[in-house]
């Protein structure tokens, strides 16, 4: 019963002014909005900025050399010595041992999920990650102080139960969801052909997996990799808990009893107890200033891989 | 034969993958069930009168009547216990008796000094008080049986003295008499080393049934109450009936750590029925209930989270994440509104990109000197606020580090909407601006409120950002946000390494961290709940 008609009286053409504010008001929006966007770029300059300008009259006072050849890290000395060759080796230690227990549990992990198993195992193990990468690193850290120390000191009879060991078991079940997610994705996006061209071969599941999906994804697994190890290079508080904290190069290099301390932990407990301005608080700008580096160019590194998954996944 | 090995290749890959998978779920229930259990034992536990005691006084909690009437019901059972043990010091303690025989000798000379007394009376009883004081010190410090009841006695023919009638000089044949008793019981060689069982002795008695109640109240609030749980007050018997030690079973062997019982150790005196005494009448002198203990969502603690609850702490905490979601929460719709619906895929928009990833990638602990260089030194100041953590500084640095969190997850669920939502919309000649607040924003709401959860748990969780920006372990409810406050996770770290006192009280170091782990896997299912719906409702229609 709509007894209205549409308005065609006035032409659908619009006055100047009227064609100007829109299109005013089409392209200042769109700045507006733009420059909200940048509020991220924005951020990351502001981090690079902020950090960098209170570690510069650190580097331009002492030698990068000895920055990072030395190992004795002392700040509080009367003769201040400034060492971060056994934080930065600490750092890469605990990271590479992490990843060498998550990576093949989470590229197999990965497989399994995407090439195994069934629907339903899939929604238990599913959520399970999405656990694991949701528990805050503080409770990862509690339970690394207070179960897995005691633990490791009573069944392995180690000196202190908060050593290399015990930081990369905990990084790597950190960094595994991670991992499992990413590598998942790259594996599933092979395509159904490759396999199914593989097993009309009268290739199993193994040969088919090993020789033509995981070859076919590498590209995806390496950026899971790399993601993997930015989240345990970066993590503060379980290493901070965990590691022990002693500036130490393990020797032998592959005693993961001893104790280590990372960057990220130095940074976390030297901070409370340093004078703002003082150099040991620029030196841990410093060490913030490399982590950032790290993370830097862990970041392109995981980039170029991803868009190289994608660029061949897009050719196949 | 070849095709046997494939075979078994084949099987054993497919179980080392489901293997990975195991170990993936059991990781999963190592981390969390143990700290379940015991954090859950924060709450729902077995409270003993001691608790609802401390609950009252610390706290305001309870009905004052009732738990009044209660400590007078176990009163009678713990002051027999405590007659025991002042029997036993009474021949034990030998500094305690000469000290207060000394006592009764000042006193007295007070007091007749205050009644008046004509100077000749006063010395000559100065001087009989006198000799009974060394003789009564002799014969506490004594070694020989026989000459310490000779010296006894010969304090004692004094008891009917009239000159002593009435005064403060009757304490010393009390003093006496007691220990005459006491006398007949105990072995003299082993004074000393009764004393110090008995000081651990009593040490236990504490902590099982809190400070005398005729003594002054202990300034520490932890000293205050005995066990205050069940479980506390079983692991303080099994101390007081064993003791360790280190013991030779073999020759040439190593000393071994047995368990030995402690009533051995005072075979035959007056304590010996107290260990018996203390087995038997526990439950009755500390009655335990089984105790839902809401409150400790709520309450306050004492230093060392000893007593109380992570009232502040969960304060603190949806402080800090609701003011930090109100700056994240527009910066992250627009980006992600303007990169989905506005931005070509050129030069500038690929930047952005990077930054985004980059930004989700730096390390928590740079955030933190991020915000201290940043907020603390640099922006606050700026606008004439403080230079000091505080809750706008950390609020700030949680937003920023979970920008990338809400950006993807907001196009994300940009993303999903439909086309043809926006294509009808565009279709009835609605701008591009308006058919995005109109009709794909609420369609896309509940995608973005996802991840605003997620960014809301990723911001609970995190402890490095906020250790130099916003964070402490004690102190006052914050009353501006200019203040610093309590949070969970801060909360954590702390009790789990920070602080000695709350190695003492295991169920309170994992109720924080439980409670903490509880909100963040909440808040996560919500979000995974709510994903589901909306993506069958987007797909349905």
């Amino acid at each position: 019963m709509m007894q209205q008609t549409a308005d065609f009286g006035r032409p659908l053409l619009l006055s100047a002014s009227q064609d100007l504010r829109g299109f005013l008001g089409l392209h200042l929006g769109r700045a507006l909005l733009f420059v909200i966007t940048c509020t991220s770029v924005l951020a990351v300059f502001c981090i690079f900025l902020f950090v960098g300008l209170e570690a510069v009259p650190f580097l331009a006072k002492f030698s990068l050399v000895e920055f990072f050849t030395g190992t004795g890290w002392y700040p509080e000395a009367e003769d201040p010595e400034f060492g971060a060759l056994a934080l930065i080796a600490g750092s890469v230690y605990v990271t590479l041992v992490a990843m060498l227990f998550a990576v093949p549990v989470g590229v197999l992990a990965a497989v399994f999920l995407s090439d195994i198993v069934s629907l339903r195992i899939r929604t238990i193990v599913k959520p399970a990650i999405e656990i694991l990468a949701a528990i805050p690193s503080v409770a990862y850290g509690f339970f690394a102080v207070l179960v897995l120390a005691p633990w490791l000191q009573r069944k392995l009879g180690f000196a202190t139960g908060t050593n290399a060991l015990n930081a990369s078991l905990v990084l790597s079940v950190m960094a595994l969801p991670t991992i499992i997610s990413v590598a998942e994705d790259s594996i599933s996006a092979v395509g159904r052909d490759l396999r199914e061209g593989s097993y009309s071969l009268g290739a199993t599941r193994f040969e088919t997996i090993c020789r033509v999906v995981i070859p076919a994804a590498h590209s995806g697994i390496i950026a899971a990799i790399v993601l993997g190890m930015m989240r345990a290079i970066g993590e503060t508080m379980v290493v901070w808990m965990a590691s022990g904290n002693a500036s130490q190069i393990p020797s032998p290099w592959w005693d993961l009893s001893q104790s280590v301390r990372t960057m990220t932990a130095t940074i976390a407990g030297d901070m409370g107890e340093t004078a703002r301005g003082s150099d040991h608080y620029r030196a841990l700008f410093a060490l913030g200033l490399l982590l950032l580096v790290f993370i830097f160019l862990l970041n392109a590194g995981s980039e170029y891989f991803l868009a190289r998954a994608k660029k061949a996944l897009g050719k196949s | 034969m070849e095709l046997t090995s494939r075979h078994i290749s084949d099987k054993a890959f497919g179980l080392l993958a489901g293997f990975s998978a195991i170990v993936l779920v059991l990781v999963l229930g190592v981390i969390l069930v143990p700290m379940i259990l015991e954090g859950t034992g924060a709450v729902i536990f077995r409270g003993t009168v001691e608790f609802r005691a401390m609950q009252l006084n610390e706290f305001g909690h309870g009905d004052a009547s009732k738990v009044q009437a209660e400590i007078a019901e176990v009163r009678p059972l713990r002051e027999r216990l405590y007659d025991i043990i002042d029997t036993f010091k009474r021949g034990v303690d030998i500094d305690a008796l000469q000290e207060r025989a000394g006592q009764i000798h000042r006193q007295f000379g007070a007091e007749l000094r205050y009644k008046d007394t004509p100077r000749e009376r006063y010395t000559s009883l100065r001087s009989i008080s006198r000799r009974i004081r060394d003789k009564l010190r002799a014969a506490f410090a004594g070694t020989d049986k026989e000459q310490m009841a000779q010296q006894i006695d010969s304090v004692l023919q004094y008891r009917g003295d009239a000159r002593f009638e009435g005064t403060i000089a009757t304490g010393y044949f009390e003093l006496a008499a007691e220990f005459q008793e006491s006398l007949q019981h105990i072995d003299l060689r082993r004074r000393r080393r009764y004393k110090e069982g008995l000081d651990e002795v009593e040490q236990i008695i504490r902590e099982l049934f809190g400070p005398r109640p005729d003594g002054p109240p202990p300034a520490l609030a932890m000293y205050r109450y005995g066990a205050t749980r069940w479980d506390q007050a079983q692991k303080s018997l099994q101390r007081l009936l064993w003791t360790e030690k280190w013991v030779q079973l073999e020759q040439s062997r190593p000393l071994q750590k047995t368990l030995i019982e402690r009533k051995k150790e005072f075979m035959g005196t007056q304590l010996e029925p107290l260990f018996g005494f203390v087995e038997e009448n526990l439950a009755q002198m500390l009655r335990p209930k089984w105790t839902f203990y809401w409150r400790y969502f709520v309450d306050d603690s004492t230093p060392g989270h000893y007593f109380g609850g992570v009232g502040p702490e969960i304060l603190g905490t949806i402080v800090l994440t609701v003011l930090s979601m109100v700056f994240v929460i527009p910066l992250g719709v627009i980006s992600s509104a303007f990169l989905v619906e506005f931005a070509s895929d050129n030069f500038v928009i690929r930047i952005i990109r990077m930054c985004i990833n980059t930004l989700a990638g730096v390390p928590s602990i740079v955030f933190g000197l991020f915000g201290l260089a940043f907020f603390i030194l640099f922006l606050i100041p700026a606008f004439g606020g403080p230079s000091k953590p505080c809750i706008l500084a950390g609020a700030m640095t949680l937003a920023v580090l979970t920008l990338p969190v809400m950006i993807r997850a907001s196009e994300e669920a940009i993303r999903t909407v439909p086309r043809a939502y926006k294509e009808g919309s565009l279709a009835l000649g609605a701008s591009r601006f308006w058919t995005f607040v109109a009709v794909t924003l609420p369609a896309a709401l509940p995608g973005i409120l996802t991840g605003v959860i997620l960014s809301l748990s990723r911001v609970a969780g995190e402890t490095a950002p906020i250790l130099f920006t916003a964070g402490i372990a004690v102190g006052p409810l914050p009353k501006s946000v200019f203040d610093t406050t309590r949070t969970l996770s801060y909360g954590s770290w702390d009790m789990a390494v920070g602080d000695r006192l709350s190695a003492m009280v295991p169920h309170n170091q994992y109720g924080m961290v439980v409670t903490l782990v509880f909100l963040v896997l909440c808040l996560n299912g919500l979000a995974i709940v709510l994903r589901s719906r909306v993506f069958r409702k987007l797909k349905g229609q």
